[in-house]
């Protein structure tokens, strides 16, 4: 019951604070705080209590829920996690907008997250990975900047990509195991016995899990989405959210692969991979949330080198079981320090450049202790916490390179260069901050004393005192974690107890801090400042995302499947086709329905007997047509000059002009009357002239006369 | 009392459509008369869905046509979704449609398409599933064609085309049926005459795979898609929710009587037209969700995503496998249900900001939170997020494809079905991030009237609410479904 309530308390919740808030904002606040205690107290009591719950019938599978060592640890750490970041809020979203849903997500993600961590099956944790992923979204695009917004849609693509594969791998291992929970998976692999396509559902499962952690190469989302969201959720997406990824790789490498020596190396190389990429991104970094979101993904690669070398190291993985978990809840505590110290710069500079906030730290004791306890202990400086995980690994790795070889030694020195650059990073951070002074604005920050109110003071006090107090008991309190928490891991029993301050173990400390101040004074103070001012060097080009992914994603992929499936989905082949055809049928259709063949033979045949009769007909006529245009043709007559000379022509003259005859108005010569005879008479016989009959008459006359003359003459 | 209740559901709303322009001109009879209707159909059948499985016959129309009804468990399903479905859309037409002038003939043609979908799933035998098919066809093309513009007379033509041509297709093979099998009747495991049907094997499964290939046609099966997203962006939101929700499902309907109640799946199961169904069906999943996420117009982009999830069904029956057929029956209602919403959460985009175009939509969650709301949890029930509904089908699509163990499909099916889920993402989910975080420069979007009243918003939050619920709480529903499964092998 009371894990029940862990997870569905908060989300029950959620849209209490959410309608209270859209009318009493302060009282908003005091209710979610309140909530996020409540929590932390259930988290207690729940701890010292274990047990196990199931919902059967729940989203069909049903949910299983498991409060077993781990699982109790990581309850309380989140709890804690939540519980300061809401004490946090208030005052930095003092004079923000839209909060009423940045705190009814970071309920609600609440709720999630436990839900992954507690979960007894894969399907569980898959169930609230999802949900998780769609909640914490809204953290990401809370400040609905172009940066926020182009960095959640990273993330929500990581997210719901990751998400697909990783069910991909459920699908699978669900089929080839039936069963996902995840204390039986052990046994049913080895009665499966498919290795191939346990690989590949391993595959996915790392794939979709990995995203979450920000594991190579899927960290892309990671060092855009934690520093545009704001502090106080930046410090649970890197402390809280990426663990729920890591927990989803430790459920199948502990389980499904336990002692995989090939499995082990693979998550070994993608560990080291993200932990070197991460610190060098890190260094470069002249952004303080960035360079923190950074150092997340380096410290995740962290943990999973720890995870890698249990696998390497089969039974003997003891230390590393141990150095993995305990890298978690430090790394854990780090962030949510760090990014709230960060969240402070933030809510009083509401800037995060260095060259913008140097020398804000100066004079402020809580903030410089704070910052200074979390940097010292993610750069595994000694007394502190994060000494002692990084120890054990460190030992972990040394003892995998006794009996693997030279990867191994090239594995501990990535391992110790990386731990160097957490040093050579954090020393950058905390110089840039809380030595140097601002060239302008010193003096006002100088007099900011008020830069943080009671709770919020309280919140970063109380987070930061963790660290220490783990480190300085280090063989009680840390000891004592891990033995809580190790069966999750099932790793093979401690042989030794270990000595954290040994001189061998101070040697690896020493060697990372050395390298550390190294390439802090050679490299950082004397290659990434520009006249004083912090650069980063770091080429734009040279970014997975913008080189790779999105042109792959965005471009070329929808671009190629987008073509193939509109030759389907708008019917490019078949409707050609479909025309084709119906052209071929409507063609053969009217050919035989509208008597093409017959019509135009029996039509053509018509013509040419009608040419043919019209031909016979018409010969005759076409003689005389052909005479008339050639031999009898008319001739025009320039008959005028002529007419105008005639006699009749004077005549008619003299006449008009004694008053006979006289024309209308107009007609000019044609109204002359003799005028008019004389002409129609000449008319007359030329057209007579012309007539073929005429032409006969003479002809015949001209035969006559001939023959006339022919007998005359004989 | 079963069989008058039998009559009852396809008379009732066929009457009632066909009486409605009797109730004059006055909008508020005319809408009372409706609901009084669309309430009733939803009693009534809610009575049936209670009641013990029953066979009536009706009448004959020669010795080997007889019309008869039917009432088991896929009637039930189909059933359940038709009536309960057009109810809540019929309420939020009322909203939609309130500035329009021609309310009546819509709600004439509404009641009929209900009347006629009703009968198709209570059909008793291939002949009246064919009857009822053809009818639905005739019924619903009035309400693409409502608006009377050039576009949407050439819409509704192309759907009849479409279905009409579909339709002739499955009467082919019905024609080939009635030689092979013992009779026309639906019985789980199906009827045919294994003495008959000797040698002739190959005819008779060309003929079934064309069949299925035409009563695809209203599912928007591959080739015959093609009608889906012509017709949905000019019809009416109510409408184009019901055809893609409803009415697009009679297809799936009657492939499953087909499959599983004439031919049975025994006969089918790992020949070629398998193969060649499930490749169709795969296609058409990809090629609407990727057509989906190239195209801008949303009402057009949630036809291509119709064509996309009914292709999901359609790939669950080809399976041939219980759980495969479990995880298709769920995606009925699942899809039934996130599909109305969507259409409805877009048409009253349409109604109430005249957009059109999925950019026109920044900042819409400003001006219509409930709306959006109520887009996102449907966008994410479809694309499959624990625990909303889209997901319980798709792990059981997924796994009955794994289990299948037919080479290739086994696993391309998943992988399939996730590239689609991606995709499906892809096209849903922007509108709502551009909706609700739209940056601190966007303009406010003008809403005329708000969110349009509870009758606008109401509808698409129940539904958003079953669409989450149906999803957490589906374990009933799964053991009716698989058990139905099961008796049909």
């Amino acid at each position: 019951m009371l894990i029940l309530l862990l997870i569905f308390l908060p989300m029950g919740l959620a849209p209490v604070g959410w309608l209270l808030g859209r009318r009493f904002k302060p009282r908003r606040d005091r209710f979610v705080i309140a909530v996020g205690f409540a929590e932390l107290l259930l988290a207690v009591a729940a701890a010292l209590r274990g047990g196990e719950a199931a919902l059967p019938d729940v989203c069909v599978l049903g949910l299983t829920f498991v409060l077993d060592g781990f699982r109790r640890v990581y309850a309380v750490v989140f709890a804690f996690m939540w519980a300061m970041t809401l004490l946090f809020s208030p005052d930095y979203f003092a004079h923000h907008r839209r909060r009423n849903r940045y705190y009814f997500f970071q309920l609600l993600t609440l709720g999630a997250t436990m839900g992954v961590f507690l979960a007894g099956d894969l399907y569980t944790a898959f169930v609230f990975f999802e949900i998780m992923s769609f909640t914490s979204f809204a953290w990401v695009i809370q400040e609905e900047t172009d940066g926020a917004i182009r960095a959640a849609k990273t993330y929500l693509a990581v997210a719901v990509i990751g998400g697909l594969v990783a069910l991909m791998g459920l699908f699978l291992l669900w089929h080839n195991l039936g069963t996902l929970t995840v204390s039986e998976l052990y046994p049913a692999a080895l009665a499966a016995g498919k290795r191939p396509a346990l690989y590949t559902a391993g595959a996915c499962v790392l794939f979709g899990f990995g995203a979450k952690a920000g594991m190579f190469p899927a960290h892309i989302w990671l060092p855009k989405a934690h520093p545009v969201a704001p502090a106080p959720a930046s410090a649970l997406l890197s402390g809280a959210l990426t663990k729920t990824g890591v927990w989803g790789i430790l459920a199948i490498s502990c389980n499904l692969f336990r002692g995989d020596p090939a499995w082990g190396a693979v998550i070994l190389t993608l560990g080291s991979v993200t932990m070197l990429l991460g610190a060098v991104l890190a260094l470069f970094s002249t952004d303080l949330k960035r360079t923190l979101a950074c150092s997340s993904m380096s410290q995740i690669g962290f943990i999973l080198t720890g995870v890698g070398m249990m696998g390497l190291l089969g039974n003997e993985n003891a230390l590393a079981a141990r150095g993995t978990l305990l890298h978690m809840v430090n790394h854990s505590v780090f962030k949510l320090v760090l990014f709230l110290c960060a969240g402070t710069v933030y809510r009083n500079l509401h800037r995060l450049d260095l060259n913008d906030i140097r020398g804000f730290g100066r004079g402020k004791p809580l903030l410089l202790v704070s910052f200074l306890l979390g940097s010292l202990g993610i750069g595994g400086v000694p007394l502190l916490n994060g000494y002692v995980s990084k120890t054990l690994l460190h030992e972990a790795i040394v003892e995998g390179a006794e009996h693997c070889g030279w990867p191994l030694t090239l594995a501990e020195w990535v391992f110790l260069v990386s731990g160097g650059l957490t040093v050579a990073y954090m020393s950058k951070l905390f110089v840039a901050v809380f030595v140097e002074k601002h060239p302008d604005r010193q003096a006002e920050f100088d007099a900011q004393k008020q830069y943080l109110s009671r709770p919020a003071a309280l919140a970063l006090g109380l987070s930061a005192a963790v660290i220490p107090a783990l480190g300085l008991t280090a063989t009680v309190s840390m000891d004592k974690i891990a033995d809580l928490a190790v069966d999750f891991l099932h790793a093979g029993p401690l042989t030794h107890k270990v000595r954290y301050l040994s001189l061998e173990n101070l040697k690896g400390a020493a060697i990372s801090i050395a390298i550390g101040a190294a390439v802090y004074l050679l490299a950082v103070r004397r290659r990434m400042r520009k006249n004083g001012d912090y650069v980063n060097c770091w080429p734009k080009k040279l970014d997975l995302e913008e080189l790779v992914y999105r042109p792959l994603l965005l471009k070329l992929l929808p671009a190629v499947f987008g073509w193939v499936s509109a030759l389907f989905g708008e019917n490019r082949i078949t409707a050609p086709l479909c025309r084709g055809v119906l052209a071929a049928g409507r063609w053969i259709g009217r050919l035989f329905g509208e008597n093409r063949l017959f019509e135009p033979a029996a039509r053509s045949f018509f013509a040419v007997m009608r040419t043919l009769s019209h031909a016979a007909s018409d010969s005759l006529d076409a003689l005389v047509l052909v005479l008339r245009r050639t031999l009898l043709r008319q001739s025009p007559e320039p008959e005028t000059d002529k007419v105008r000379r005639s006699a009749a022509y004077r005549m008619g003259t003299e006449l008009d002009r004694l008053g006979l005859g006289r024309a209308p108005a107009g007609e000019g010569d044609r109204g002359r009357w003799v005028y008019r005879v004389v002409r129609t008479w000449r008319e007359t016989g030329r057209l007579l002239r012309t007539t073929l009959s005429f032409g006969l008459l003479m002809l015949i006359l001209g035969l006559a006369g001939g023959l006339i003359w022919l007998l005359w003459r004989l | 009392m079963t069989n008058i209740l039998l009559v009852c559901a396809v008379v009732l709303p066929l009457l009632g459509g066909a009486m409605l322009p009797l109730a004059g001109k006055d909008r508020r009879v005319l809408r009372l008369t409706v609901l009084a209707v669309l309430i009733l159909e939803a009693g009534v059948v809610t009575a049936l869905l209670v009641r013990p499985d029953t066979e009536l016959f009706l009448f004959a129309m020669t010795d080997t046509l007889t019309v008869s009804l039917r009432m088991d468990g896929v009637s039930r399903l189909f059933l359940a979704v038709a009536a309960y479905g057009f109810l809540i859309t019929g309420v939020y037409a009322f909203a939609y449609l309130s500035h329009d002038g021609r309310e009546s003939s819509f709600f004439s043609f509404y009641l009929l398409s209900l009347g006629a979908l009703v009968g198709m799933d209570l059909a008793g035998n291939l002949i009246t599933m064919y009857l009822f098919f053809e009818l639905v066809t005739l019924l619903s093309m009035p309400l693409v064609l409502h608006d009377r513009t050039e576009d949407s007379i050439r819409a509704a033509l192309k759907y009849l085309f479409y279905s009409v041509a579909g339709a002739f297709l499955a009467l082919c093979a019905i024609f080939f049926l009635g030689k092979y099998c013992v009779t026309l009747d639906f019985r789980p495991g199906g009827t045919l005459d294994g003495a008959k049907a000797a040698g002739h094997e190959t005819l008779l499964r060309a003929v079934i795979f064309l069949g299925v290939l035409g009563f695809g046609a209203k599912a928007g099966l591959y080739p015959l898609h093609g009608w889906l997203p012509s017709a949905h962006p000019v019809a009416p939101a109510p409408a184009s929710a019901v055809l893609s929700g409803i009415i697009a499902k009679a297809g799936v309907l009657a492939v499953l009587r087909l499959i599983y109640f004439c031919v049975g799946p025994d006969f089918l199961a790992g020949t070629w037209v398998q193969y060649a169904w499930l490749g169709l069906a795969l296609l058409t999943v990809f090629m609407g969700s990727m057509m989906a996420y190239r195209e801008k117009v949303f009402k057009k982009r949630l036809a291509y995503s119709s064509v996309s999830q009914i292709s999901y069904v359609l790939m669950g029956l080809f399976l041939l496998t219980p759980t495969g057929l479990t995880g298709g029956l769920l995606h009925v209602i699942f899809h039934a249900c996130i599909k109305i919403l969507l259409v409805m959460t877009v048409g009253s985009w349409i109604h109430n900001l005249g957009f059109h175009r999925v950019d026109e939509l920044r900042a819409v969650g400003r001006a219509m939170p409930k709306t959006l709301w109520a887009f996102t949890l449907g966008a994410l029930a479809l694309v499959g997020i624990p625990p909303a509904s889209g997901f319980v089908s798709k792990w059981y699509l997924a796994e009955g494809a794994l289990g299948s163990g037919l080479p290739v499909y086994s696993w391309l099916a998943p992988v399939i079905l996730l590239i689609s889920a991606l995709l499906t993402a892809g096209y849903l989910l922007p509108i709502t991030v551009d909706g609700f975080f739209p940056g601190r420069e966007a303009r406010n979007v003008p809403a005329r009237n708000g969110e349009g009243g509870p009758m606008m918003w109401g509808p698409p939050a129940v539904l958003a609410a079953l669409a989450i619920g149906l999803g957490v709480f589906s374990a009933g529903l799964v053991r009716a479904l698989s058990s139905l499964a099961a008796t049909l092998f």
